[in-house]
C-alpha cells in the first residue's frame, strides 16, 4: 500500500528518529512504514494522519499501488 | 509482577529464573553429573548479560530484549512464536508417528508435546476471536428484503 509517510516527514524536515519519537514506535517501525513492508494497525495509521493533519485516506492509498504495480 | 521490575531487565529476569531452575534440577538430581549444574549456572550467566546489553541497543532485537516493543516488533514476536509452534506440533506429530511405528516405549514424551500443542491451538482459537459470531444487529438485517429463514 502507498503512502505519504516519507513525503510529509520530509516536508517537515523531520528525521525517521524525531517521527518514530513523536508516533511512540521504533525508527525501524517508521522505516518498515515509509518502504510499504508494514501495513500499520487502524489506531497507528490514525496517530500518523493526524500528526500530519491529514485524513488517513490522504496518507494511505490502497489504489496507487495497484496503478504502480 | 512485572510493574515492580524495570522493563529491560524482565527478559533477562525470566532467563535467569529459568537457567537456575536448570541447573537446581541437576543438583536435585545428584549423582555423578552435579557438576553440570555450575556450567549451566555460568551459561545462564553469560546469556542474562548478553541479554541485558541487547536491550539497551537500537534494534528490533534490543527492543524486544528490552521489553519495549511497538507493535511492529510485537507482531514479529508472535509471528515468530507461532512458527515455533506449528514447528514443535510437525515434529512431535513426526516423532510419535515414528515411535508408533517402531513399537516404542518412548512415545509418550511426543505424544504429550503434540496434544499440547494441539490444546494450545484451540485454546487461542477460543481466546482470540473465533466463536464471537453473535446475533445480526438491526443495523445489519436493515438492508434484507426479508428476515433470515429460521430453521
Amino acid at each position: 500500500m502507498w503512502n505519504r509517510v516519507r513525503e510529509q516527514r520530509a516536508l517537515r524536515g523531520l528525521s525517521q528518529a524525531e517521527l518514530a519519537a513523536a508516533l511512540n514506535v521504533s525508527r525501524q517501525t517508521v522505516i518498515s512504514i515509509e518502504s510499504g513492508r508494514y501495513l500499520p494497525s487502524l489506531p497507528l495509521a490514525f496517530t500518523i494522519a493526524r500528526f500530519f493533519d491529514l485524513t488517513v485516506d490522504k496518507m494511505f492509498d490502497p489504489d496507487e499501488q495497484e496503478a504502480g504495480a | 509482577m512485572n510493574a515492580f521490575i524495570p522493563p529491560r531487565l524482565r527478559k533477562p529476569a525470566v532467563y535467569a529464573l529459568a537457567g537456575v531452575l536448570f541447573a537446581a534440577a541437576w543438583l536435585v538430581r545428584g549423582g555423578p553429573l552435579w557438576w553440570v549444574s555450575i556450567p549451566a549456572l555460568i551459561g545462564t550467566a553469560t546469556v542474562v548479560a548478553r541479554l541485558y546489553r541487547l536491550g539497551g541497543s537500537d534494534t528490533d532485537e534490543g527492543a524486544r530484549a528490552g521489553s519495549r516493543p511497538d507493535e511492529r516488533q510485537r507482531l514479529v514476536g508472535q509471528r515468530s512464536r507461532a512458527l515455533a509452534g506449528s514447528l514443535a506440533a510437525v515434529a512431535s506429530f513426526a516423532g510419535l508417528s515414528v515411535a508408533v511405528a517402531v513399537n516404542s516405549t518412548w512415545l509418550w514424551p511426543f505424544l504429550i508435546t503434540f496434544l499440547i500443542t494441539g490444546y494450545g491451538y484451540l485454546l487461542g482459537l477460543g481466546n482470540y476471536g473465533i466463536a464471537e459470531e453473535g446475533t445480526p444487529d438491526d443495523a445489519d438485517t436493515a438492508g434484507l428484503a426479508r428476515p433470515p429463514v429460521r430453521t
